[in-house]
């Protein structure tokens, strides 16, 4: 049931791309080296994501719709648009 | 269906009805009872809908045993299914009177208020995310992109609380967006993207793609396309057909049922006899 519910979850945090930054593992008590196995993987996997991106938006709190505009279609798609209703 | 109506309140099978009545060409969600059962003949049947059910589920709340009758469409009838399984109603307190549908993904033709989604404008299209899309097309966006038209659609927020509100499988006493702990209440505007996927989470199991939450934004946030991908989350990982299906929601708080048999205990042996 567990792994079930993380997984819906890691899903819907796909939707905003952060699927990666939620991981779940079983360790025993006993198990100090898969720990610290677990936990130094996990820490090198985030570090290689670098930051939160929520972090940019909770700094500018009114976002200017200039920044959001999607990276691969800047433009592109209005002009395109604009040229067809011309 | 009018005399329908009122054979079943003179007969005693329902106490009150609910339906919508046309008061000064509103056509407004009306409970009829058989004290006025002139009111009636005033019963409409239009594009317009309201979560009869959840009127129905506050007339439970202060009277378990009252009988309701209620017009319902598809999406009415799948809300009635939720929220008999999560034990709000009482599947023999109620009864139906279905009506025409809205032409959603499943039907064609129907009436109903989202008869004709509103189109997304050009700068909608470009930087936040289209009404009108289907939950695999999200896919095709790449993971900043998706971020970026998200989060523009949840910074339109003006947590008015009205998908909350209008919710037909919203129910429970408290609620987490208005915790204090959990999310900052009072008049700011919300946390995001939290806020939102506080309200998605809470969704898994219940949400019944009715789309009322998404009529109901006055920020135009699609909402609807937000719970769809979550109920086919939940399709995907749980195999639960929110709506539909006969068993319980797999998020039920109680979780799995355990299969053993209750047994009365062994009778403790008393040792200083």
């Amino acid at each position: 049931m567990t792994v079930k519910r993380i997984t819906f979850l890691q899903e819907l945090l796909g939707l905003l791309g952060l699927e990666e930054r939620l991981h779940l593992s079983w360790i025993s008590s006993a198990e100090a080296q898969k720990f610290v196995q677990v936990v130094s993987d996990f820490t090198e996997k985030i570090r290689s994501l670098g930051p939160n991106p929520l972090l940019a938006f909770r700094e500018s709190k009114i976002a200017v719709a200039a920044e959001l505009m999607p990276l691969n279609s800047k433009g592109d798609d209005y002009d395109q648009q604009r040229q067809s209703m011309a | 269906m009018i005399n329908n109506v009122k054979a079943w309140l003179e007969d005693g099978i329902v106490d009150v009805f609910l339906g919508y009545r046309e008061m000064d060409h509103h056509h407004l969600p009306h409970c009829f009872t058989r004290e006025h059962m002139e009111e009636v003949d005033d019963l409409v049947i239009s594009q317009v809908r309201y979560p009869l059910e959840k009127i129905a589920t506050h007339m439970t709340e202060m009277d378990p045993d009252i009988k309701i009758g209620m017009l319902a469409r598809d999406c009415n009838d799948r809300a009635l299914n939720v929220l008999f399984l999560w034990n709000q109603l009482k599947a023999e307190n109620v009864s139906t009177l279905t009506v025409n549908c809205c032409p959603s993904r499943l039907k064609e033709h129907g009436d109903c208020s989202y008869l004709t989604p509103e189109k997304a404008g050009v700068f909608k299209k470009q930087v936040g995310v289209d009404n009108n899309l289907e939950v695999e097309e999200l896919d095709t966006y790449g993971r900043k992109e998706r971020l970026n038209r998200w989060m523009y659609e949840f910074q339109k927020c003006i947590k008015c609380y009205g998908c909350r509100n209008i919710c037909p499988v919203c129910f429970c006493k408290e609620c987490s967006l208005e915790h204090d702990e959990l999310i900052k209440t009072g008049p700011l505007l919300p946390e995001i993207p939290i806020f939102h996927m506080v309200r998605a989470v809470h969704m898994a199991g219940r949400c019944i793609d009715c789309g009322l939450c998404e009529a109901a934004c006055p920020m135009d946030i699609p909402l609807r396309l937000l719970y769809g991908k979550v109920s086919q989350i939940v399709k995907d990982v749980f195999d639960y057909d929110t709506g539909s299906s006969a068993l319980e929601s797999p998020f039920n708080i109680l979780g799995d049922k355990v299969a053993l048999e209750p047994k009365p205990m062994e009778p403790a042996i008393a040792v200083n006899e």
